[in-house]
């Protein structure tokens, strides 16, 4: 008895019943994915007939062996066969085979050539999912020929003994359509998505088709749907919330990076705008409406209100605390910006210069000796300018009355530029 | 406030923009549809039957909406392509002979789109040893460098040069009361010849691989169930201008080839003799839609061929994708060219044997998609809520049906000649 086989060796097996009539072929096998690591045969589905043809569920205990045909234990007249494909939740030809999956080591979408199983102990469980060309071959029924025509040619080959399996803990699966309305099913077969990094998981979000990308999205916990939303391109965010629930959309909005939401908004029709902003919490309001004012390439439509500040009269101890509270914060915490009255912006700081400083030293006397900062109606130039001279890595925004009102990161600006200089190359095309 | 933002402000004119965004996939996919093969078909069965002949264009017209409908209906509903659509659902060695057909006859085809092409450029005085590896090398730049926008802009571009047939059409002083009457008073003849040239027509205007093009571009297109009255509204209006452009072919060669007994056997020979009758004004602006007609589906064949088949097999596939990210997809379509070219390029080559069995393979593949496509939209497994009403079945089934029908008469008539000859 071989400890493995594939699907493809075992679907349309004869089916014999315990006296020895044949009873039908192997349509399809139901697993259970809560098993073990393994999802676990727990039925076989079985067909007759072609006009009407008719299937029959046959549980797993009632099976005496799989090798050139199916054994039974019982008898053909106790199958209660009817029309129609049986409805079951997780199968293996229907749910897996042919479908795209999630390869969770390599962050790829692929798609499934074969399966394969693995037997122990008379059980038979879902170990490996092929996708390589080999895997194609053998559905086709011609790894035989392929085999020969290859070892001609070259006989050490890497296509002959090369299996690309990859192992059902690295495999996640994607709901589809129709049958799987709600997220459950991800749910049910472990979310492994979470093991990959976020900004390849926006990647391979990208990759999947409208309807798959909302669904995996939707399975995923919310601190992951934020980062993973804010590594996603413009135009599949706004793809992807026209997919979300209003209350969803909201959430996000209020969650992901100020700068990053002023660019989604902007990017979508005005009514729509009008109408998300009504459903944020006051403070994200606000703070997204005094983006929103600013144009788009100006320091001020850069910048975002995401920063860490301190009055003037705050020593180094208040700034360590200030750290601490705020190590969730979605911006920079190693600049800290000191503000006077009126929020009047005085100077910068960062944990670099405070870090070996007594604690009651005043904060302020920490600060950078030169007082670098853009107003908001500067260019983006301007703003890669500054902090190419000064070595830095953020800058204050302030408006003409010296009131801070947000900050620049350099990761900000570099996209920007990134595409004003992909505008100048198409230009040139 | 700049122009686009006064146009967004005004409601008329913010639908109009609306719906314009929306054009694309079905215009398209219309036009491509008159290729060189469709204008040699409808060119050919005008100058032999005149007038008369044009009310095939109506059941043609009927045909292509539903089938175009039902592709668009199951891309904006699954997000997915018919060649994922069927890997899924049928398994892969349907797939697989499907493809493989598929494939083969697109060769056949991109080869007959080029011969157009070599035809058209021959008409201006154009070698085709020049004309030819030039396209192919437009052709080839237009897919690696550009992106999607600007194809579909340049597509539509295209679109809009069919019109040029209406020109010809004019020039060629028809008959117009007998043109209506052709649709009103649809005269049918009971002859073998003429029921092969009325299969040829219906058979033209909807090929196989124009279902896995359609559905493909809605999708890249980001159409959903929310915009299908819109994307209705495209497909409508590609049908119809797919239809218009093939009555007005049919009206030039009409009301100058036959009404003088002068009979052809290609499109070229259309452009050219309608020279003495027509004026060089309408030979030339026939031979120029001949030539637009041709690169275009030149273009959009290879790609579409190899999107597909990739995206069945599982591998990387778009225009977008760099050459090393999606090597088999650009290996696909360089073979197709370079094959399809060279096969122009040898003199004397059998290119209506070509043409023939090309129209075979298709003839022989269309049942097979069809009957996939209507298991698939009824399925409410893949489709939801949105499978077939009783309406849509009626229409979509007697289509197959009849398709099926008039494709399987097609193979066997001239089987049933070779039996008679001997």
């Amino acid at each position: 008895m071989k400890l493995f086989l594939y699907f493809s060796q075992i679907i349309g097996l004869d089916i014999i019943d315990s006296q020895g009539n044949w009873a039908g072929r192997l349509a399809d096998i139901v697993m259970n994915p809560y098993a073990d690591i393994y999802p676990k045969a727990s039925e076989l589905i079985i067909r007759r007939g072609s006009f009407p043809r008719e299937y029959a569920r046959i549980n797993w205990d009632d099976v005496i062996y799989i090798e050139d045909n199916i054994r039974l234990k019982i008898s053909g007249d106790q199958l209660k066969f009817s029309q129609g494909m049986p409805k079951c939740d997780f199968t293996l030809r229907r749910d897996i085979l042919d479908q795209q999956v999630v390869d969770i080591d390599d962050q790829r979408v692929v798609r499934v050539n074969d399966i394969h199983l693995l037997r122990v102990e008379n059980q038979l469980y879902a170990a490996h999912v092929d996708v390589g060309l080999r895997g194609i071959f053998r559905r086709l029924e011609w790894t035989g020929a392929v085999d020969l025509i290859v070892s001609l040619f070259n006989a050490k080959s890497t296509y002959l003994t090369n299996e690309e399996l990859i192992p059902w803990k690295a495999t996640q699966i994607l709901p589809k359509l129709g049958r799987m309305k709600s997220v459950l099913k991800l749910e049910v077969s472990k979310n492994k998505l979470s093991s990959i990094p976020p900004a390849a998981l926006a990647d391979i979000i990208q990759g999947l088709d409208i309807f798959a990308r909302a669904s995996v999205f939707k399975s995923m916990d919310a601190a992951l749907q934020n980062k993973v939303f804010t590594d996603m391109t413009l135009i599949y965010k706004a793809e992807l919330i026209d997919q979300l629930r209003e209350d969803e959309v909201a959430n996000l909005i209020t969650n992901i990076p100020a700068d990053e939401a002023t660019d989604l908004l902007m990017k979508l029709p005005r009514e729509k705008v009008h109408h998300l902003m009504g459903l944020l919490g006051s403070e994200t309001n606000k703070k997204l409406r005094k983006l929103l004012s600013f144009a788009k390439d100006s320091a001020g439509g850069l910048m975002t209100t995401e920063y860490l500040y301190l009055k003037s009269t705050a020593t180094v101890a208040d700034a360590f605390q200030k750290i601490k509270e705020n190590t969730n914060f979605p911006g920079t915490i190693f600049f800290l910006y000191i503000v006077g009255d009126d929020h009047k912006y005085l100077g910068t700081t960062s944990l670099r210069r405070f870090i070996n400083e007594d604690p009651q030293t005043p904060l302020l006397n920490t600060c950078y000796p030169e007082n670098i900062h853009v107003y908001t109606d500067d260019s983006v130039e301007q703003v890669a300018l500054l902090l190419e001279r000064y070595k830095s890595s953020s800058i204050p925004v302030l408006n003409h009355q010296d009131i801070l009102q947000g900050i620049i990161t350099i990761d900000d600006v570099l996209e920007e530029l990134i595409s004003l200089v992909w505008h100048k190359y198409k230009e040139k095309l | 406030m700049s122009f686009w933002q006064k146009a967004k402000e005004n409601k008329v004119l913010k639908n109009i923009l609306i719906f314009l965004a929306m054009l694309g996939p079905g215009v398209i996919t219309g036009s491509v549809d008159n290729d060189a093969g469709g204008i040699t078909t409808y060119s050919v069965a005008a100058a032999t039957y005149g007038y008369p002949i044009l009310w095939t264009l109506l059941p043609s017209f009927i045909v292509l909406l539903v089938v175009q409908e039902m592709n668009m209906r199951m891309g904006a509903c699954t997000g997915k392509g018919l060649a994922d659509l069927i890997r899924e659902s049928f398994g892969i060695k349907v797939t697989f002979w499907i493809f493989l057909g598929l494939l083969i006859a697109d060769i056949g085809n991109t080869a007959t789109e080029f011969a157009g092409v070599a035809g058209s450029m021959n008409i201006f005085g154009i070698s085709k040893y020049i004309s030819v590896p030039l396209t192919a090398g437009a052709v080839w730049i237009l897919v690696t460098k550009g992106n999607y926008k600007i194809s579909e802009r340049i597509f539509l571009l295209f679109s809009v040069c069919l019109l040029s047939y209406v020109v010809s059409a004019v020039a060629a002083k028809p008959d117009w009361h007998q043109v209506g009457l052709a649709f009103v008073h649809p005269q049918i003849q009971y002859d073998k010849d003429y029921l092969i040239m009325v299969l040829g027509i219906v058979g033209t205007t909807i090929a196989p691989w124009m279902q896995f093009y359609m559905q493909s571009a809605v999708i890249e297109k980001g159409t959903t169930m929310e915009d299908y009255k819109l994307a209705l509204a495209d497909v409508i209006i590609g049908c119809v201008a797919t239809v218009a452009v093939a009555i007005f072919i049919m009206v030039a060669c009409a009301a100058t080839l036959h009404v003088n007994n002068v009979t052809i056997n290609e499109a070229k020979d259309a452009a050219l003799a309608l020279k003495p009758f027509a004026g060089a004004l309408a030979s030339a602006v026939f031979a120029f839609g001949l030539f637009v007609a041709s690169i275009f589906s030149a273009t959009i064949l290879p790609l579409a061929t190899s999107f597909y088949i990739c995206e069945a097999f599982g591998f990387n596939a778009g225009i977008d994708k760099r050459v090393e990210d999606a090597p088999q997809f650009y290996a696909l379509f360089a073979s197709i060219m370079v094959i399809a070219c060279v096969i122009i390029l040898i003199p004397n080559a059998p290119l209506i044997a070509i043409t023939l069995w090309t129209q075979d393979i298709n003839a022989m593949l269309l049942p097979v998609v069809l009957i996939s496509m209507q298991l698939m939209v009824n399925n409410p497994e893949i489709m939801g809520e949105h499978v077939n009403n009783r309406v849509q079945n009626i229409i979509g089934w007697s289509t197959t049906v009849i398709l099926i029908v008039l494709t399987l008469m097609l193979l066997v008539i001239p089987t049933l000649d070779l039996i008679k000859a001997h």
